[in-house]
C-alpha cells in the first residue's frame, strides 16, 4: 500500500497530502464540482449586474456637469470608466454562458421592476446643491451591495466550471472597493454638520429600504442592513 | 434626472467665476473692419468690464479697456515676451476650463443618449476619464506656471456652441470641434514648451495630445457611423461642425496665419481623420474673421477711448471734491 506523503511542513490531520501523479507529486485539488448556479442562472446574474453598471456609469456621466466640487467631477471620471469597463466584461461573458445570440453582446436586464425603480431613485438628485443625495446612493448604498452580492456569488458558484465569472467579479471587486473608499473619503468631507450627516442617513435608509423591498440587484438577495 | 442640459447648468464650486460668454461669441463673428470692430467691443464693454471684476484680468482690462482679449488671446506665446507670465496663466486657466467643459460634454453624453451603441458609450466613458485627467494636468500645469483657479472668469461657450442634442452633432461639435482646436492648442504649447525648455510643460502636453487625437478619431468616425446611409443627415452635421469651428477660431487667434495666435494642427488633424479638405476648410473659415492688423489698430482706438474715459472719470471725481 501507498503510503500517504505529506506536503512539506504540513501534518497528519491536514488535508493538503500529495496523490501521487506521474512523474510529479502535485497537491490535491480539493475543490468540489456543483455550484449553486447552472450556466442559465448564471446567464441571468450577468445581465442583472451588467445592468447596474452600466446604469450606475451613464448616471455619473450625466452628473459630472452637474456637481459643483472639482475634486468630485474629476474624481468621478476614472469610475466611470471603470464601470463601463465591468460592464463590457460582464457583456462578453455573455456568449459564454449561451446568452450572446439572444440578447446581443449588451444583454443588460433589471431583475424586476423593483430594481429598474431603484435605479431610477438613484439617478433622480439633479441639483447642484445635491452632490451628499447623489454619492451617497451610488457609495454608500448600490456599490457596498453589489461587491457583496458578487462576493457571495463568487464563494456559491462552481469554482472550476464557472471560473471565468470568478475572475472577473474579482477584478470588479477590487476596482469597485477604491471606488466606495473614494466615496466615503469625499461624502465625510461634504457631511460635517449635523445637518449634512442626516441628509446622508436618510438618503442611505430611503434606498436600503427601496432595495431590499425589490430583493436587490438580482431580486433574489437576502439584504444585509447598512 | 433630465436629459440634456442648458450650458447656465453647468455647475462650478466657488472659486470660479462666470463669464457671459456674448462676448467670445461675437469675438467670431466680427468682420474684418476696423470700425466695426470698435463699435461691437465698445457696445460690449460694461459686459465684459463685470465680467473680469476681481479676477486677475481686471488689471489688463484696467491696461488695456475692453479689448485687452485681443492683446492675450490674439498674441503668440513666445518666451522673453514683457507680458509671458499673463499670456501663459491666461492659456493655461482657459485650457482648464475648456478640458471640463470637455469632460462635462463627453460625460453628459453617456446620459442624454442612452440607446446610443455600447461602443459610442464606451468610447465616451473612456474620454470622460482622459478629459478629468486633463482637468487635473492642467490644475498643475496652472500651479507651474504661478497661477490658480479662478483668477480669470470662465466662458461657457465651448460647451455652448459644441453641446448638441443630435448624437451625431454633438461628436462633431465636442470630439471634431473641440478636441480639434484642443489639438491646435496643445500642439502650439509643446512649440512654447521646446522653445522655453520647459520639459514640465512639453511631456505634459505631449500626453494631453495623444489622447485628444485620439478623442478626435472617436468623432470622426462616430459622425460617419449616426449619419450612415443619410447623406442630408450628414450634410447637417458638417454644417454644424463648420459652424463650430468658425467660432473656435477666436476672430482669427486660431487660423493658418503665419503670425496666428495658434496655429492650425495639420499633421496631428490628419492624423485624428480630418481629411485634407476639411482642414482647408477651417483655414479658410478662420481667415473670415478681422486680420491681425485690424484687430491691432482697433486696439488702439480702443485703447485711447478707455484712456480718455478713465482721465474724464477721473476728472470729474475731483471737481465733486
Amino acid at each position: 500500500m501507498t503510503e500517504t506523503r505529506l506536503y512539506p511542513g504540513s501534518g497528519k490531520g491536514e488535508r493538503t497530502s500529495f496523490a501521487p501523479y506521474s512523474a510529479f507529486d502535485i497537491p490535491a485539488d480539493l475543490r468540489r464540482l456543483h455550484g449553486r448556479f447552472d450556466v442559465e442562472a448564471v446567464a441571468l446574474r450577468v445581465r442583472n449586474w451588467r445592468y447596474a453598471e452600466e446604469w450606475t456609469m451613464m448616471i455619473l456621466g450625466g452628473w459630472v456637469a452637474t456637481v459643483p466640487e472639482l475634486p468630485v467631477k474629476t474624481g468621478l471620471g476614472k469610475i466611470i470608466w471603470d464601470g463601463a469597463v465591468a460592464a463590457d466584461t460582464l457583456g462578453k461573458r455573455l456568449p459564454e454562458l449561451r446568452c450572446g445570440t439572444r440578447v446581443g453582446q449588451q444583454g443588460s436586464q433589471p431583475a424586476n421592476q423593483g430594481f429598474a425603480s431603484f435605479i431610477q431613485e438613484i439617478s433622480a438628485p439633479e441639483r447642484p446643491d445635491q452632490t451628499i443625495e447623489k454619492l451617497t446612493g451610488v457609495f454608500d448604498v448600490l456599490k457596498p451591495h453589489l461587491i457583496r452580492v458578487y462576493e457571495k456569488f463568487n464563494s456559491e458558484t462552481d469554482q472550476i466550471c464557472d471560473a471565468p465569472t470568478i475572475e472577473l467579479l474579482e477584478d470588479i471587486v477590487r476596482k469597485t472597493r477604491k471606488h466606495v473608499a473614494w466615496g466615503h473619503t469625499i461624502l465625510s468631507e461634504l457631511c460635517k454638520s449635523n445637518a449634512e450627516r442626516d441628509r446622508r442617513a436618510a438618503r442611505i435608509a430611503q434606498l436600503t429600504a427601496q432595495l431590499a423591498g425589490c430583493g436587490g440587484v438580482t431580486g433574489e438577495e437576502a439584504m444585509v442592513s447598512h | 434626472m433630465k436629459r440634456f442640459i442648458h450650458f447656465d447648468e453647468l455647475a462650478r464650486d466657488s472659486r470660479f467665476v462666470r463669464q457671459d460668454s456674448a462676448a467670445n461669441n461675437l469675438l467670431a463673428m466680427l468682420p474684418d473692419d476696423v470700425d466695426t470692430v470698435v463699435d461691437v467691443i465698445e457696445k460690449f464693454d460694461p459686459i465684459i468690464e463685470a465680467s473680469v471684476r476681481g479676477t486677475a484680468a481686471e488689471p489688463l482690462y484696467e491696461e488695456y479697456g475692453p479689448a485687452f482679449q485681443l492683446v492675450v488671446i490674439n498674441e503668440p506665446i513666445l518666451a522673453g515676451d514683457p507680458k509671458l507670465t499673463e499670456r501663459l496663466q491666461m492659456r493655461v486657466h482657459g485650457i482648464l476650463v475648456g478640458e471640463m467643459q470637455a469632460l462635462e460634454g463627453a460625460a453628459r453624453s453617456l446620459w442624454d443618449f442612452p440607446d446610443a451603441p455600447w461602443e459610442f458609450k464606451m468610447n465616451m466613458a473612456r474620454q470622460a476619464w482622459d478629459e478629468a485627467r486633463h482637468v487635473q494636468i492642467q490644475e498643475k500645469l496652472l500651479q507651474h506656471v504661478g497661477g490658480e483657479i479662478g483668477m480669470y472668469p470662465e466662458s461657457t461657450f465651448l460647451f455652448e456652441a459644441a453641446c448638441s442634442e443630435d448624437p451625431a452633432m454633438r461628436v462633431a461639435g465636442v470630439n471634431r470641434g473641440l478636441e480639434g482646436l484642443a489639438c491646435d492648442v496643445f500642439r502650439d504649447m509643446m512649440r512654447y514648451g521646446v522653445a522655453a525648455r520647459d520639459e514640465t510643460m512639453t511631456q505634459a502636453m505631449d500626453f494631453v495630445l495623444a489622447d485628444e487625437i485620439t478623442h478626435v478619431r472617436f468623432g470622426s468616425e462616430w459622425v460617419k457611423e449616426f449619419t450612415r446611409n443619410d447623406p442630408e443627415h450628414f450634410a447637417r452635421t458638417q454644417d454644424f461642425r463648420r459652424e463650430v469651428d468658425r467660432r473656435f477660431s477666436l476672430g482669427g487667434a486660431r487660423s493658418a496665419s503665419p503670425d496666428a495666435a495658434i496655429q492650425i494642427a495639420v499633421q496631428d488633424r490628419l492624423d485624428a481623420g480630418f481629411t485634407k479638405e476639411e482642414i482647408d476648410e477651417i483655414a479658410t473659415l478662420s481667415a473670415g474673421g478681422p486680420s491681425k492688423d485690424t484687430l491691432q489698430k482697433a486696439l488702439v482706438i480702443l485703447r485711447e477711448r478707455h484712456e480718455a474715459r478713465k482721465a474724464q472719470a477721473s476728472a470729474g471725481q475731483s471737481g465733486a471734491e
